[in-house]
């Protein structure tokens, strides 16, 4: 296997631009959307350019100690790192990133380094708040990977494979192939499983974003900080590319890209606008419950429909 | 001689001894009574083994000129069981005697004869 | 002349001789006719002694005859092989018993003298050929004893002493009785003549006249339930005469038993009943006991119970070669055990077991009784080991596995009580200690020792070769011996000791084995070195260490069942030791030892199964056991998950891991658990692949494993106590290990062993780390903890790479794992176990952070301010295993093809390698290009933000310097975040982890008490109730066998 690093870490970089970009000015423009629905204006599309770029420049830092140092670190390593491992553009070698080191499953996994790295920093900040966020951050991932799994193993076991590339590869051909028509049921517990991903109301206690700050970013500031708002933009623009390729048909050129990651954010966004914040052990339960049950239906479907 | 032989009654009044020293042993509750209980199941057993070793119109077993070789098995009386009495006699009285030694350091440690207050343990 | 010398007529002479010089010598002097006392005794053992090594060695058999004529006109007395060994045995208890008792028993002509024809009746009891004969040395037997148990007058002793003479009293008459029914039919009291003419004893008084003889037997073998005359006398009498009868008359009357049973030919189904009843029964009762030697009571009724069972199951079915090992191997064991801990009672004076805490901290005396103890409930090496094991097999071969159950339940039972009194003389509490110098310990000790001796012996003619088997016994005794030495001294005689051992033992395995070589041995022994880091003396723990870790050894290398099983039995035991060292392990340590006897039994049970149905102990014969398949697999499966603490059967996981030492818990966690994964595989090797059936028993398996991995990490996630955390994180992280074997495919093999070497690793890092923070902060609770970061950076750095190990997330070698497995159950289709495998992992993440988080991240107590990092020899074996972690993360190829070889001969197939990627039927996994890219991303953003922090300056500031909704904080207990960590999680799934295992395993004890408590109000103490008893047992027996003849 000869690799051509040079070629291939430039190509990458590229990509990393485009989506980082291409997320935070969509991070601007649902701002503006819910704006616009709470009968506000809202930001300048360039806003959170701006916020990165003026905490970037703070002239004084503090730090608690070496893993608060390293936890943005961490976190955009894992940002980064989960975009190198999904393969972007359906049929472009050059946006295909470093897809051959891992399948899904490394994509899965991987992107708790950003998360744990990140607790372990907001850790040392001795704040117990960054904690309290944490904790529950935490709980409700294990209750939304439920739902989550289960459509995962329903689609690789409908595609025969747990390759992204492939994933994409056998929705070719037409809308009708896309996994949200062949196997709605997975679609539809993956989607519920991301309204908790995405960390938007009813399920945004962990972050708690209105109040006073609270929850993990709680003491960084600073160029801190501004790795962690550019990862924000990354790593939701990420978690959407890699929604497109396993329940969308993937996309073959930015354009694609761009229409069906707006799309998908928008139903967390309509969610979120729409239904008023859970309590952690309120939206644990909830995962539990009717996604869940989503879930096990579309593995049920897929053994029974498909793979006969 | 009319009826059963001899040794039919002393086979019967054996097993009611046997009979009468257990229900001795069973319902008094005084020590020495129960051991008079033993005592008879014991001279029970002892008569039951006579009755056993008894041949009917048998004679003593000393094989002499009365009674010839050819016909001992036949016409005496089988002297193991006897033997083996006298023996058991021994034995049995050896047993009382411990049993009463007992009756007599319970009595004097406890001033009562009665099985009933020698339930120290149990469980 | 030498023959002579030693004829065994010699036994009778020296014995009356010597009654009858003692009153004369003894209105000399006293000192002188003890002297001569137990110089008869000795020489009477040692004519028996001399008598059966002549035998053993081919002697022909010695046939005694009386009164110049030739039976069966006369008594004759027979000296063959068996005899002589009985009466050897109980010459030499009864040798130890005056030794012990002798300073009572001097001080009395008439005790001597009674005590020497005691042991001179039971003697004739087991030579004698004659019925009538046999009812004599009965009655001298017990006349000796009626003596003998009253003769201190005290009032207990006479109460029960008079029961016991009526109730053996009218098993006399009975047997008198039976004599003389016999003689009337048969002519004859000649055993040998009446078992030749067996067929003129019929009709009604032929029945009655066995009948008779089988019930005064059985009686004096006290029965369940006419048997509470002789608890009684167990309680009361003197020690040394308790232990007489228990052992001594016993003896004699099971001889008896054994001479005549060829009579009772029909009967044996009875026999073996009332053997079963009375042998669980006792042993429910015994759970109640409090009294101890009560207690030994119970354990001695039990025990002839088994010896009567087996002795009549064996005959039945015709396996008389075998009578010898089982039942002259549990004769001899009970035996010396018995006596041993009668004497030790004696000697200790303690009335109930709690009394026993006086004894804690006394090492020979504990020695004395563990050794007993384990001997009593047939531990390796000792013999009743080996005769359970014969047992066991035999009666696997007939079928009986219904008596196999009751063998081991109440072999169970009988563990519980008798360690859980151990467990008392363990701990010290407020009572006051026990003061007893060596000499009053010698007798004892002397069992403990012959025990040791008879194991070697009876392990040799169970067709061991005890050489390499036996070394962990071997070596705790030699390094017993250094005890006193300084501690850390010990400690590198142990690794010394370890590392010559398990090289020479497991030095040249080969494929599967040398994997576990390297876990088991070269791990443990790594791990070992961490013991370094405490200097204190640590009594009794360096032996114990070695004797694990080298039976780990010897498991790796065993070829048959048996070696397999004492191995895994010398395991048991050393763990179970190990664990009651820690500074509250008593009372965990004795669920640990139950649940794993528990699991021994099971694996027992499964190869006997299969020793049933292949005809070999082989382990490679296993796969041929056809038709029994499915149920070997189930039995020995369930076993060693019990073992590796599968959910349901998880209870005595976290108290024995938290409340060991720590440096232990870390070997037990790391190292031991994997011997139940080693056992699982090699089994699953040879059936799950050999069979040509299909193993429905491997899918529930696979849930076994899954449902404990789950449940493991929901329990860890809601603990405060640091080692209880990681001991729940153990038991699931063992759980995807099963579910992995069970998966009986190449991918899931490879998956099971990759994550039993990444487990071993990192918990091998958790387990030391953590005991660098306990040694460090002096407590477990994490919520004390905090801040640590500051203070042991090298130690949070162990636990962060373990941990991310440990979690899954790329690019360390826990990835592989999961990917592994991921990908073996979808080939397999066992989809729903891979979703909740994903559930499973995902729960793991919320434990594993929190021991960041709480530990070493948030707010420092003020008291740990100036803590130092952990010991550095704790840190060495955590760094060469985090080298290993990282070493193999970039390149698993170096772990993945030696055990891909060595899974292939059970399991066929190959891994598919691309490169440097492993390709599977789904996906694919490139760990060097991972670590590349994971390693470029992260530099990355760290350039960038060191070259910003140069343009910028950075202040260090303290620990309450964070924005706290406009307040300072106050202290920093307030503001660390860390108690009940994760209660919302409790609030919404909690229910899930309330503790039902505990909850039904507290019923099951529960109900055995109460069980015990209905079982004994027989027990009511009165002698007419007993005897009531005795003459319905005869009516029962009489009905049970009516129509037999």
């Amino acid at each position: 296997m000869d690799i051509d690093w040079f070629q291939k870490i430039g190509n990458f970089g590229l990509t990393l631009l485009i989506v980082t970009v291409y997320g935070l000015f969509m991070g601007a423009f649902i701002e503006r959307i819910i704006a616009k629905v709470q009968g506000r204006v809202g930001i300048p599309y360039t806003q959170p350019i701006i916020n990165i770029l003026q905490t970037l420049t703070r002239r004084t830092a503090i730090s608690h100690g070496i893993m608060f140092y390293l936890g943005p670190v961490f976190r955009i390593a894992g940002g980064v790192g989960t975009l190198a491992f999904v393969p972007v553009i359906f049929g472009s070698e050059t946006f295909s990133n470093f897809s051959g080191a891992g399948d899904l499953m490394l994509v899965i996994y991987f992107m708790f380094f950003g998360q744990l790295g990140m607790a372990l920093g907001a850790g040392e900040s001795g704040h117990p708040y960054a904690a309290i966020g944490i904790a529950r951050g935490l709980s409700q991932m294990t209750a939304y990977e439920v739902p989550f799994a289960l459509s995962v193993i329903a689609i690789v076991l409908q595609y025969d494979t747990l390759s992204i590339t492939e994933i994409v590869a056998a929705q070719q051909g037409g809308w009708q192939h896309w996994t949200l028509f062949t196997n709605p049921i997975a679609v539809a517990a993956a989607m519920l499983a991301f309204l908790g991903m995405t960390g938007y109301s009813p399920f945004d206690i962990f972050l708690a974003p209105q109040e006073i700050p609270i929850g993990p970013p709680t003491e960084f500031h600073s160029a801190y900080l501004s790795l962690l708002q550019t990862n924000r933009a990354l790593f939701g623009a990420t978690k959407l590319v890699l929604f497109m390729n396993l329940f969308f048909g993937g996309a073959t050129g930015w354009v694609e890209l761009a229409i069906k990651t707006w799309a998908i954010y928008m139903v967390a966004i309509a969610v979120g606008v729409a239904f008023p914040r859970f309590r952690i052990d309120q939206s644990i339960r909830f995962f539990f419950k009717i996604p869940t049950l989503i879930g096990i239906a579309s593995i049920v479907y897929v053994q029974m429909a498909l793979v006969r | 001689m009319t009826g059963l032989p001899v040794s039919t009654y002393v086979l019967s009044t054996g097993l009611a001894l046997i009979l009468i020293g257990l229900w001795g042993l069973l319902m008094q509750k005084n020590i020495i009574r129960m051991i008079i209980g033993f005592s008879l199941v014991d001279t029970g057993i002892h008569m039951v083994m006579i009755a056993i070793g008894y041949v009917t119109g048998g004679t003593a077993p000393i094989i002499d000129s009365a009674v010839p070789i050819k016909d001992a098995a036949t016409r005496v009386v089988d002297p193991v069981p006897s033997a083996l009495v006298l023996t058991a006699i021994v034995i049995g009285l050896g047993v009382t005697a411990v049993m009463l030694s007992y009756a007599v350091n319970i009595y004097r440690e406890k001033k009562s004869l009665s099985i009933d207050d020698c339930s120290e343990s149990k469980w | 002349m030498v023959a002579a010398v030693f004829h065994p007529l010699g036994i009778f002479i020296v014995a009356l001789g010597t009654a009858f010089l003692t009153p004369l010598l003894f209105r000399k002097r006293e000192g002188f006719a003890s002297l001569i006392f137990m110089l008869a005794l000795a020489a009477m053992a040692t004519i028996a002694a001399a008598g059966f090594l002549a035998l053993a060695n081919g002697a022909p058999t010695i046939e005694i005859e009386t009164a110049g004529i030739a039976p069966p006109f006369a008594i004759n007395l027979r000296f063959g092989l068996y005899e002589s060994f009985f009466v050897f045995a109980v010459n030499l208890a009864a040798l130890l018993a005056a030794w012990h008792y002798l300073p009572r028993l001097r001080k009395h002509a008439a005790t001597l003298l009674l005590f020497i024809i005691m042991v001179m009746g039971i003697d004739g009891m087991v030579m004698t050929r004659d019925l009538f004969n046999l009812f004599i040395f009965i009655e001298i037997t017990s006349i000796a004893t009626y003596t003998l148990i009253g003769f201190e007058r005290e009032a207990g002793m006479l109460s029960a002493g008079f029961k016991y003479i009526i109730a053996t009293s009218i098993a006399s008459a009975f047997f008198l009785l039976g004599t003389i029914f016999v003689y009337y039919q048969t002519g004859t009291l000649n055993i040998d003549d009446i078992i030749a003419h067996q067929s003129a004893i019929g009709g009604p008084i032929g029945f009655v006249a066995l009948l008779l003889l089988l019930t005064s037997l059985l009686i004096e073998l006290k029965p369940y339930p006419a048997n509470g005359w002789g608890l009684d006398v167990y309680e009361t009498a003197p020690s040394a005469i308790a232990s007489m009868i228990s052992v001594g008359v016993s003896a004699g009357v099971i001889f008896a038993l054994y001479k005549v049973q060829p009579l009772f030919g029909d009967f044996l189904t009875s026999i073996a009943v009332v053997g079963g009843i009375t042998f669980l029964a006792s042993n429910v009762i015994g759970l109640r006991q409090n009294n101890v030697k009560r207690l030994l009571g119970y354990s001695s009724i039990g025990q002839m119970g088994l010896m009567v069972l087996a002795m009549a199951l064996l005959q039945q079915h015709g396996q008389h070669t075998h009578l010898a090992l089982i039942v002259g191997g549990l004769f001899l064991n009970h035996l010396l055990a018995k006596a041993g801990l009668f004497w030790l009672a004696g000697v200790v004076q303690r009335d109930t077991v709690r009394g026993w805490a006086g004894v804690a901290g006394k090492p020979l005396l504990l020695l004395v009784l563990g050794v007993c103890l384990a001997a009593l409930i047939g531990l390796p090496p000792f013999p009743g080991f080996w005769a359970k094991w014969g047992l066991v097999m035999e009666l696997a071969v007939d079928n009986l596995y219904g008596w196999i159950a009751l063998v081991l339940v109440g072999s169970l039972l009988e563990a519980a009580y008798l360690f859980r009194w151990f467990g008392h003389a363990l701990r010290a509490d407020d009572s006051e200690p026990v003061n007893v110098g060596v000499a009053p310990l010698l007798p004892p000790a002397a069992a403990a020792a012959l025990l040791a001796v008879a194991g070697y012996f009876t392990a040799r003619s169970a067709g061991v070769v005890p050489g390499q088997l036996l070394l962990p016994v071997y070596a705790a005794g030699a390094l017993f011996l250094l005890d006193g030495l300084p501690g850390r001294l010990k400690s590198l005689a142990m690794l010394a000791v370890v590392a010559g051992g398990g090289f020479w033992v497991a030095g040249d395995l080969q494929g599967l084995n040398r994997i576990f070589a390297l876990i088991l041995v070269a791990g443990g022994l790594l791990m070992a070195v961490a013991t370094l880091y405490r200097g204190d003396a640590r009594k009794g723990f360096y032996p114990l260490l070695a004797a694990l870790l080298l039976s780990l050894a010897t498991l790796l290398t065993a070829h048959t069942s048996l070696e397999f099983f004492t191995s895994w039995e010398l395991m048991t035991l050393s763990s179970y030791l190990l664990v009651t060292l820690g500074r509250d392990g008593v009372k965990p340590a004795l669920s640990y030892l139950l649940f794993s006897l528990g699991s021994a039994f099971l694996i027992l049970a499964g190869f006997a199964v299969a020793f049933a149905a292949t005809g070999s102990i082989e382990l490679a014969a296993l796969g041929n056991a056809g038709d029994s398949v499915p149920l070997v697999f189930s039995l020995l499966a369930l076993g060693f998950v019990i073992k590796a603490g599968a959910f349901g059967f998880h209870i005595w996981l976290p108290g024995a891991y938290t409340e060991a030492d720590d440096d232990t818990t870390a070997i037990l966690s790391a190292v031991m658990s994997k011997a139940s994964i080693f056992g699982l595989v090699i089994v699953a090797g040879q059936l799950g692949v050999r069979a040509d059936i299909g193993l429905e028993p491997a899918y529930v398996l696979g849930w076994i494993g899954m449902l404990t991995a789950t449940f493991g990490a929901l329990m860890a996630v809601f603990q405060e106590d640091f080692k209880r955390l990681l001991a729940y994180s153990s038991m699931g992280q063992l759980g995807y290990i099963v579910a992995g074997i069970a998966l009986m495919s190449h991918l899931g093999w490879v998956a099971a062993l990759y994550m039993t070497v990444n487990h071993f690793l990192y918990k091998g890092v958790l387990f030391l780390a953590a005991a660098g923070v306990i040694y460090r902060t002096n407590t477990r609770l994490m919520y004390q903890m905090g801040g640590l970061i500051k203070n042991m950076p090298v130690t949070f750095v162990a636990v962060m790479m373990a941990i991310i190990a440990m979690s899954g997330v790329p690019p360390l070698t826990g990835f592989g794992g999961k990917w592994l497995l991921f990908n073996a159950m979808m080939d397999k289709g066992w989809y729903w176990l891979a979703a909740v495998g994903f559930f499973s992992s995902a729960v793991a993440f919320l434990y594993m952070f929190r021991i960041l988080q709480t530990v070493f991240l948030g707010q420092r107590k003020l008291a740990h301010k100036d803590l130092r990092e952990a010991p550095l020899i704790l840190l060495v074996p955590q760094v060469v295993m985090l080298v290993i972690i990282l070493v193999l993360s970039a390149y698993p190829k170096l772990l993945l093809d030696p055990l891909s070889a060595a899974v292939a001969p059970y399991v066929p197939g190959a891994l598919l390698w691309d490169g440097l990627a492993l390709q599977s039927h789904l996906g694919y996994w490139n760990a060097p290009m991972i670590m590349i890219i994971v390693g470029g991303v992260w530099a990355i953003p760290l350039i960038f933000l060191l070259l910003v922090s140069l343009t910028i300056k950075i202040q260090p500031v303290k620990q309450f310097n964070i924005v706290y909704a406009a307040e300072r904080p106050h202290r920093p207990e307030d503001t660390h975040y860390a108690y009940r960590f994760f209660a919302h999680y409790e609030r919404a799934i909690g229910v899930l982890v309330k503790p039902h295992a505990t909850a039904f395993w507290s019923a099951v004890s529960e109900w055995s008490h109460t069980l015990a408590a209905s079982l004994r109000i027989l027990y009511t103490g009165n002698g007419q109730t007993y005897v009531l008893f005795i003459l319905v047992y005869f009516v029962a027996l009489y009905f049970a066998n009516t129509g037999t003849v």
